[in-house]
């Protein structure tokens, strides 16, 4: 049996993709009544779900507060039965420590934190179906809930992971591709500017791809911007409808 | 926009659970169907593939195989006659998945060949000719129900003008499919062979054989009985065996002269590492070697030390099975047996059916036959075939299809004929089909895409070109220096004074890659072909002569587009201050042969006369033009003498000289052309030749760090020195192998001066202890590993003969996107990808040496015709003088000076008599035994007489031909006296060692053609001569590079281990 052809001759990829075609997302704001702002999004066969409170004053230790910004808290888990074969993880294990961290940089970087001083920001984020690309569906998943908690940023942050196969820059990676062990690379961008929120990569790529693999990346998180931007305009239709009548 | 399905699929995980995957599977409204009978080709997307490859509109009929077919027949799908196939997706990943990555490549390299009429449809990507599979639904059935929907939707969406055909092997397609679309046919691919190609007897023979043996097969695997050999071990337990160190993964390399015993498995890089094995690992016996053949990747275990075995030193011939145990073994080394294979490389090999009387030995199996094949190193295929009688006398081309476990002997089937036994074509075609080397003529569609040049409509340069082109006709003195009668010229040199009184000095080579096109048809044809291929009395281009002799060739007096690189030299230390590249116009002045131009040099003007452009001039301005090209080639070859001292001085080795003519003797037949004393001119176009490839290598190396092609050349192992110093300790000199530069100055001074041919041999054995050198990507090796020890450059590549390499053609693109880089203008696309060149790379490098070993092949052919028909005993000429230079246990190698043969000669007979030589000299056979020491071997009769030879000794030997009806005939030599061989006219054949190849091909030649042609002698032998010549007719400074590649061609041991 011969190994997987990630990128056919004929430049498909295995689910039927070209090179810098996007999985379908489908995404959905103020999905919890409870919550200050929530969000639901799926790319492809990824699902995450997120949850903002705030901005609200410090809770437990007052040391935390930050004198000239607010404090913004991310945390990240992922449900049991995310993946294909059902496996406990626990809270605060290193890999979700790891991307709550991730998250809290990026999202330290497109809030307007100087807005509300000594307060916290909490951002909620539970993967439900993992199927590649979760750092991405989470940054993306988490720009929503923002932006329906009403909380001021300075652009959406958009992400989008890309890989490298054969000399060819692949945007939006799914589990099989990434699966195989090529070099990926995540990337949360402020589109409006395109400034880089985030990029980060663990695996050894040639420095002279480096450029075509970022500039995938940066394409397909535009992309996104376009797709997440009509859902939100299409919830504020929905709520100036209620309130309107 | 694209739709989402998702599939189910259920896995097995590696702890025997299973497991859900969901997979997304996206469709799309168009897929490129790339038949030019589509409606909207725009919204297909057609012809926007890697390739833009699209069926041809000419065909009757669009054929779809079903998966089973692609699997089983691709071979047949293969011929060019068979147009308009479409490839399903479906039946794509059916032979992906279960015939392995082979199979799956060749399909992939089938769909990339413009020159075969099929595409792939994606159709499994297309959203109405997507069928999920049901549940139940076996993964055979859905296969064919997709496939077949598929041709359904292709039919419709080319508007029904082009009926369909599928092709199954499935009974039940037939039936439920074969009336459900008009338009849409569904028959079995025999009955599809039968209606649309009755004519096309290799496919229908083939398809008779591939059934054939596909049956016997089947019949096999329910009878297996008792097995043969140890079943191969799965694949991931190869792999996680290589990892933890317990197997070793190499190349089997069988012994040519042991095929049934010995076999060796050569390391491969990463595997050795931690193991402390240097050397290779000894595979014994055919039950060890469990079905691998030569040239497969296999894994490998070893043995525990108890049962390792020594290699043999003995001369090869009598079998090895009466031999006493442990004579003749050296010490033991490594041992082990193979464990499973992971990569096969079968390829086409020419085998010979048994006469007559050997198959009826064969007894009641009559329909399975056991061929031998030609080369020695492959095991007898069985064959199953009603053809056996009529094909005895004719060498045929089989392939193997499987080897299971439960058979002695793979199984194979028979693919075509190529000629009878000892007929030259036939022998030539075999020496072909065993190199892989294929060279059907140019096709039509080829020979399109090239320029015409007739009297009627020349050939001009068009004014566009001469735009963008540097214009160096009207400034420049430009000419050829190139052996006379050559065509091809591929070089010419300039050089003149600035107006600041430096000098520049310029190398103009012949633009080819302006007339092929990157991924052309000629360019496909040129990347497969690689080179031109010699061989003792043809040549095969691999460019059609229209561009070789004509277009692409730098004649005088006709303007040309040429590349050129131009170097600016300070007036008197000629040190390089500017270089430049580009592409230019030139006009020969002069088309100079080596001897003119050397004349010229000399101050000897008697030539003038010779050369026909001085011919119609007055003499005043004769004068002038006269003195103006001496003026130039002095100066040429006062720069070349410069540039030669500074390499030099870094260890350039000086192995081009008459030593090495005489080693290209023994494999190419261009002795004529060898001058005795090499004229200097050779050197001064040799050097600037270097020089442009070592400046362009520089370039595009700068400018492309991980994708420019360069050749290098590694410096070679200390230990295969060894046999070069024993051999000159014997003789009482010393050679020092620690660099390149100590072993050239050493070797210069390893000389008898009683006998020459000691450092010609020694010469020759430098040689070939050196490596190869190759073509590679800079992307995938170090930058230290770049250099070029036989050149003492630390990069060089080939970039001056485009007309007959392909890595030039190669060099010259990456040249000209470097230029256009500076000029901020990227041009890119056309270039490959360092995976991709890596990958032809080691296509040219196989392709290179399968040339030559093709040409040193058909010398030994010519040989043997030769000799074959002298006989030995009578004929004056086959009593030779040679020089023993190496010895073995049971014999001597000898060289032959005269005819520059080598080969092997036995002091012990098959009857176990030794030699023995009488006071006179003369050998006679008598019991006795033989005694080998470090340089020299005895023999001792029983009767107490003793001879010894010594390496270095002249003898006298009888050459005679050792017929073989399954291999290629083999030269014998027999020693018939220990003394050198003293006919009154030995010396003039020392000097001059003049019955030479050429000579002998002559002969040879024009014997086969009057035993054809007997009737019509009229037949003008001496314009085929005249072909010949051209053969020949190379430019000088390719034969330097040939000599400097035959230092470097793996010439390995001729005879015996």
């Amino acid at each position: 049996m011969a190994g997987l052809e990630l990128l056919s001759d004929q430049g498909y990829r295995v689910d039927g993709r070209r090179a810098g075609e996007l999985r379908k997302i489908q995404a959905r704001m103020g999905v919890f009544a409870q919550a200050d702002g929530s969000a639901y999004i799926e790319q492809g066969n990824t699902k995450a779900l997120a949850v903002v409170y705030g901005p609200h004053e410090i809770r437990g230790s007052r040391a935390r507060a930050l004198p000239d910004r607010a404090l913004v808290n991310c945390q990240y888990s992922s449900a049991t039965f995310s993946t294909g074969e059902r496996k406990r993880r626990p809270h605060g294990d290193r890999k979700s420590c790891e991307m709550g961290l991730q998250l809290r940089q990026t999202f330290e970087a497109a809030i307007l934190t100087q807005l509300h001083p000594r307060s916290q920001i909490d951002i909620y984020v539970q993967v439900l179906q993992a199927d590649g690309g979760t750092y991405a569906a989470c940054v993306n998943a988490a720009t929503l809930a923002v932006l329906d908690a009403g909380i001021p940023m300075r652009d959406f942050v958009c992400a989008c992971s890309a890989g490298f196969v054969d000399g060819t820059a692949l945007a939006d990676l799914s589990h099989v591709e990434e699966a195989t062990g090529g070099p990926q690379l995540a990337l949360a961008l402020l589109p409006a500017s395109g400034q880089i929120a985030l990029l980060e990569m663990d695996a050894r790529l040639h420095e002279d791809h480096l450029e075509q693999v970022l500039e995938a990346a940066a394409r397909a998180s535009r992309d996104v911007h376009t797709v997440l931007d009509r859902v939100v305009r299409q919830h504020v239709q929905e709520a100036s409808v209620l309130l309107g009548d | 926009m694209l739709q989402k399905r998702e599939k189910v699929l259920l896995l097995r995980t590696f702890h025997g659970r299973t497991l859900r995957i969901v997979r997304e599977h996206y469709l799309r409204p168009s897929v490129p169907c790339n038949s030019p009978l589509c409606p909207q080709p725009a919204t297909c997307h057609n012809g926007q593939g890697p390739d833009g490859k699209l069926l041809s509109s000419d065909v009757t009929h669009y054929m779809v195989p079903d998966w089973k077919v692609v699997q089983d027949y691709l071979e047949i799908l293969d011929f060019p006659e068979l147009k308009g196939i479409v490839f399903m997706q479906t039946a794509c990943q059916a032979v992906q998945r279960q015939r392995g990555r082979r199979q799956y490549n060749k399909l992939r390299n089938l769909l990339k060949d413009a020159r075969h009429d099929c595409v792939l449809f994606a159709n499994e990507f297309q959203q109405s000719c997507y069928l999920p599979r049901e549940r139940g639904e076996s993964m055979e059935k859905w296969q064919s129900r997709s496939i077949y929907n598929a041709a359904a939707w292709y039919y419709h969406h080319c508007q029904h003008r082009m009926p369909i055909v599928m092709v199954t092997e499935d009974e039940e397609a037939i039936q439920q499919y074969g009336s459900e679309t008009e338009g849409v046919f569904v028959i079995s691919f025999k009955n599809y062979l039968d209606n649309f190609w009755p004519d096309l007897k290799a496919a229908h023979e083939l398809c008779e054989s591939i059934l054939q043996s596909r049956r016997e097969r089947e019949n096999e695997s329910q009878e297996s009985h008792g097995k043969e050999y140890p079943e191969h071990v799965p694949l991931e337990v190869l792999e996680a065996g290589i990892k933890s160190g317990r197997y070793i993964q190499g190349t089997l390399n069988v012994n040519k002269h042991r095929a049934q015993m010995e076999a060796f498995v050569r390391l491969q890089g990463a595997s050795s590492k931690d193991s402390d094995l240097i050397s290779d690992i000894l595979i014994h016996g055919m039950k060890a070697r469990n079905r691998s053949i030569h040239g497969d990747v296999v894994v490998v275990e070893l043995l525990p030390k108890s049962e390792w075995k020594g290699r043999t030193a003995a001369l090869g011939e009598s079998d090895g099975d009466d031999r006493a145990p442990g004579e003749s073994l050296s010490e033991p080394m490594p041992t082990g047996r193979v464990v499973g294979i992971l990569q096969k490389n079968w390829r086409d090999y020419v085998v010979t059916f048994p006469s007559i009387e050997e198959v009826q030995s064969q007894g009641k199996n009559a329909q399975k036959i056991l061929v031998t094949p030609w080369d020695y190193r492959i095991p007898k295929i069985r064959i199953s075939t009603q053809q056996a009688e009529a094909l005895q006398d004719f060498r045929v081309v089989v392939r193997i299809d499987s080897w299971e476990s439960t058979s002695m002997y793979p199984n194979g089937h028979f693919v075509r004929v190529l000629g009878r036994i000892g007929d030259l074509e036939g022998e030539i075609a075999t020496i072909l089909v065993e190199n892989s080397i294929s060279v059907v003529p140019f096709s039509e569609a080829q020979m399109c895409e090239m320029p015409v040049n007739t009297p009627e409509n020349p050939w001009k340069v068009s004014s566009q070109e001469e735009q963008e082109r540097k214009d160096l006709r009207k400034t420049h003195l430009v000419f050829s220096i190139d052996p006379s009668g050559c065509e091809d010229v591929d070089d010419t040199l300039s050089v003149r004074a600035l107006d600041n009184g430096n000098l520049e000095l310029g190398v103009h080579i012949a633009d080819v890659t302006h007339f092929v096109a990157p991924h052309s048809y000629i360019d496909i044809e040129a990347r497969t072909r690689a080179t031109t291929y010699y061989l003792a009395d043809r040549r095969y281009d691999m460019l059609p002569a229209i561009l070789s002799a004509d277009v692409c060739s730098l004649l005088g007096g006709v303007d040309r587009y040429a590349v050129s690189v131009m170097w600016e030299l300070d007036k008197t230390s000629y040190e390089i201050k500017k270089v430049w590249y580009g592409r230019t116009i030139i006009r020969s002045a002069y088309k100079l042969f080596y001897e003119a131009a050397q004349d010229l040099l000399d101050g000897n003007f008697s030539v003038v006369k010779d050369i026909p452009e001085f011919k119609d001039l007055e003499e005043r301005s004769r004068q002038a033009k006269l003195e103006e090209l001496v003026w130039a080639i002095r100066k040429l070859t006062d720069i070349a003498r410069h540039i030669r001292a500074k390499r030099d001085r870094c260890g350039a080795l000086e192995l081009e000289g008459v030593e090495v003519c005489i080693q290209l003797d023994e494999k190419k037949n261009i002795h004529d052309l060898i001058p005795k004393q090499p004229l200097e001119v050779h050197e001064t176009v040799a050097e600037c030749m270097i020089l442009a490839n070592h400046w362009v290598a520089k370039k595009i190396w700068e400018s492309f760090p991980h994708q420019a092609l360069l050749r290098r050349h590694p410096p070679p192992h200390q230990e295969f020195f060894s046999e070069l110093r024993e051999c000159a300790k014997a003789k009482g000199f010393f050679i020092d192998t620690r660099s390149n530069k100590a072993l050239a100055d050493s070797l210069d001074n390893a000389n008898d001066p009683n006998d020459p041919i000691v450092n010609k041999l020694l010469r020759s054995m430098a040689t070939q202890a050196m490596s190869n050198a190759l073509y590679f990507s800079t992307g995938s090796c170090a930058e230290e590993e770049f250099h070029h020890y036989g050149l003492a450059l630390d990069k060089y590549t080939h970039f001056t003969s485009p007309i007959r390499r392909y890595s030039d053609i190669i060099v010259h693109r990456l040249l000209m996107a470097a230029i256009s880089k500076d000029k901020k203008m990227e041009i890119k696309e056309n270039l490959f990808s360092n995976k991709d060149l890596e990958e032809l790379c080691r296509h040219i490098n196989n392709r290179n040496r399968a040339a030559q070993h093709s040409q040193k092949q058909s010398t030994e052919l010519f040989q043997c015709m030769y000799f074959k028909d002298k006989d030995p005993e009578t004929e004056e000429r086959c009593i030779s003088d040679g020089v023993i230079y190496s010895i073995r246990t049971n014999g001597v190698l000898v060289f032959i000076p005269r005819f520059g043969i080598k080969g092997a000669a036995y002091l012990r007979n098959k009857d176990g008599l030794v030699i023995s030589c009488g006071p006179d000299g003369h050998s006679e056979w008598k019991p006795g035994s033989l005694q080998r020491f470090q340089n020299k071997i005895t023999s001792t009769t029983t009767g107490g007489e003793s001879v010894t030879f010594h390496l270095f000794d002249h003898v006298t030997v009888r050459i005679s031909v050792q017929t073989s009806r399954c291999h290629s005939d083999t030269i014998r030599l027999e020693i018939i006296s220990s003394k050198p061989h003293m006919t009154p006219d030995t010396e003039l054949f020392q000097q001059s060692p003049l019955l030479l190849k050429s000579d002998l091909v002559k002969e040879v030649t024009r014997s086969v053609e009057e035993a054809q042609l007997a009737q019509e002698v009229e037949v003008n032998i001496t314009e085929d001569y005249q072909k010949y010549c051209q053969t020949k007719g190379r430019s000088l400074y390719t034969l330097l590079e040939e000599i400097r590649d035959l230092a470097l061609l793996d010439v390995s041991n001729s005879y015996g281990m």
